[in-house]
């Protein structure tokens, strides 16, 4: 037991180690492009002042939006953006490459290393420039958290739903850019991601009944933030953030088959 | 004289045959990138404003009832296919690769290759926004109304227009690669700005007065707004938009020429 504990432990540090060569190596890279390094953080911004405003102008004229007031539905909005800031910074990079990395052959360097291929194909890209976006993301969280006086057991599981949230939302996004192994062309799977984000960037109950239980169920997207903020404003709807966990579970049973399926099918272009 | 023109047409029209025969080949490619979205945010405006107008009971907000608002966004599809289908996304790409010193020798220079592919685009835009008209109109005629000639064909010509203006602005912004490694932010953010401003998220009724009055100075509601109103039958300054639109096609198209000019005495032709 003792023995598996530290080989567990030495392949954690193993990994961490290999992540922060990553990051380095992209921080490197991102410092060379200052403008570009600039442009994403103006670019996000005006994304949140757009997604934000919004709403805000759409409550000018409302006084609710399904169950929920304009604070509310800002929270929410604060955590798909916090999450989806995070998706961009840590993964979404990767997925974009991937298509190309198929179609190039460059996989095949990817599986010669030491470590698995899959971390490697999906978290060898960071984008640091969008880390201040994150502190911005995080900012409007807490401030709209304030606004809907979330009490003390939510605030102390905020970070964690949050970390759920990005975990589903990652991992779903992995099944679907393992797609690519099946197409000759995969840009457009990277569309399809993007279609379920902006879907899931609703909360549940905007849904038809049907839809509703499909994009919760079949494609579990409406899980990454309906279900943790449900549970910070009503400890007692608890159901779906169980759903979130299970989901996570499932999810990654499917990534571990369609990933070994496409690397079977995957004809190394440039052998 | 007429074997010039012929010429000059064959060219046009071959290149255009050639990006119809890519799109093709990727079909699924063109759906998820071109159609999907389109379709998938019209998705989620009309669930969001069902939900918003079960809680008004029913009622108008702002003055629009459910039906109004929905057939605002069902245009608002309509025009975003006819103008914003062309991404120019390879544009950066092939002058950062050395790809253009092709286009110094070919007989079809950069602009006319990149025009050409736009309007074959176009082509097949129209046909899709034919088909989404003529089975909408079958099936919810009267979340469209009724079918008014004069607007349709004005709505459509200033479609065009809006999509000419989207396609000088991507092949500016695409041009920047002479200076810069990466272009796709430029245009992102041209496009959140112009999304968020434009009346595609929200009709422009709903913004408070002075930024409205502020945007009247801008391309910005002829992106969206005006054109959906000119379909739908209730905007009558056709002259103006049109107007506008050009004035704004120019003025990007002579940024893009100049950009051009400035951009080819650093090109390096990477790769040669």
């Amino acid at each position: 037991m003792g023995r598996m504990w530290n080989h567990a432990k030495q392949r954690v540090v193993h990994y961490l180690r290999v992540y922060f060569g990553f990051f380095s190596t992209c921080f490197i890279a991102t410092m060379s492009f200052r403008i570009h390094f600039v442009l994403l953080i103006v670019m996000d911004l005006f994304f949140y002042i757009s997604t934000l405003g919004s709403i805000h102008i759409i409550y000018n004229h409302v006084s609710m939006i399904g169950p929920w007031n304009r604070e509310q539905l800002l929270f929410f909005v604060s955590v798909m953006l916090t999450i989806q800031q995070c998706h961009m910074t840590f993964v979404s990079e990767n997925f974009w490459i991937f298509s190309s990395t198929i179609r190039t052959g460059a996989l095949d360097f990817i599986l010669l290393k030491p470590i698995s291929a899959l971390f490697s194909a999906f978290f060898r890209h960071i984008r640091p420039g969008s880390f201040i976006n994150i502190l911005i993301a995080w900012g409007t969280v807490i401030y709209y958290g304030m606004e809907v006086h979330l009490d003390l057991l939510a605030w102390l599981l905020l970070p964690f739903c949050i970390l759920l949230g990005l975990v589903l939302a990652s991992s779903l996004d992995m099944v679907i850019a393992s797609s690519m192994f099946w197409m000759l062309e995969g840009t457009g799977i990277n569309f399809l991601r993007i279609e379920l984000q902006e879907l899931s960037r609703w909360p549940d109950f905007i849904y038809g009944s049907i839809t509703s239980r499909i994009l919760t169920i079949v494609v579990p997207i409406l899980l990454i933030g309906s279900a943790p903020v449900r549970f910070l404003f009503d400890h007692s709807d608890w159901l779906p953030l169980l759903g979130l966990g299970v989901a996570i579970i499932v999810v990654w049973v499917v990534l571990h088959f369609v990933w070994n399926a496409g690397l079977n099918l995957y004809e190394s272009a440039s052998s | 004289m007429m074997t010039a023109i012929r010429i000059e047409f064959l060219k046009w029209f071959q290149t255009m045959k050639v990006t119809w025969s890519e799109v093709f080949v990727y079909r699924f490619n063109f759906l998820l990138m071109v159609i999907g979205p389109m379709l998938v945010l019209f998705f989620i405006k009309y669930n969001v404003w069902s939900s918003i107008y079960q809680g008004a009971s029913g009622q108008e907000i702002n003055g629009y009832t459910f039906e109004e608002m929905v057939s605002y966004h069902l245009w608002f599809m309509i025009v975003s296919m006819l103008s914003m289908a062309y991404s120019g996304q390879d544009l950066a790409e092939d002058i950062r690769l050395g790809r253009i010193s092709s286009y110094l020798i070919y007989p079809i220079n950069f602009w006319q290759f990149n025009t050409a592919r736009f309007l074959s685009i176009e082509c097949i835009q129209v046909g899709i926004v034919l088909i989404t008209l003529s089975t909408t109109y079958l099936g919810f005629s009267h979340i469209l109304g009724e079918f008014n000639p004069s607007a349709f064909f004005a709505g459509f010509a200033i479609s065009f227009l809006v999509g000419v203006f989207w396609f000088t602005i991507q092949y500016t912004t695409g041009l920047l690669a002479f200076w810069f490694e990466e272009t796709w932010t430029f245009r992102v953010l041209f496009q959140i700005i112009a999304h968020f401003l434009s009346g595609a998220i929200i009709p422009l009724d709903f913004y408070p007065s002075w930024l409205v009055a502020i945007l009247d100075y801008s391309p910005f509601p002829t992106l969206a707004y005006v054109p959906v109103k000119i379909f739908l039958g209730s905007y009558t300054e056709l002259w103006k938009a049109a107007f506008t639109l050009l004035f704004w096609i120019i003025i990007s198209a002579g940024i893009a020429a100049w950009v051009w000019k400035r951009g080819l005495k650093l090109y390096t032709a990477a790769g040669m």
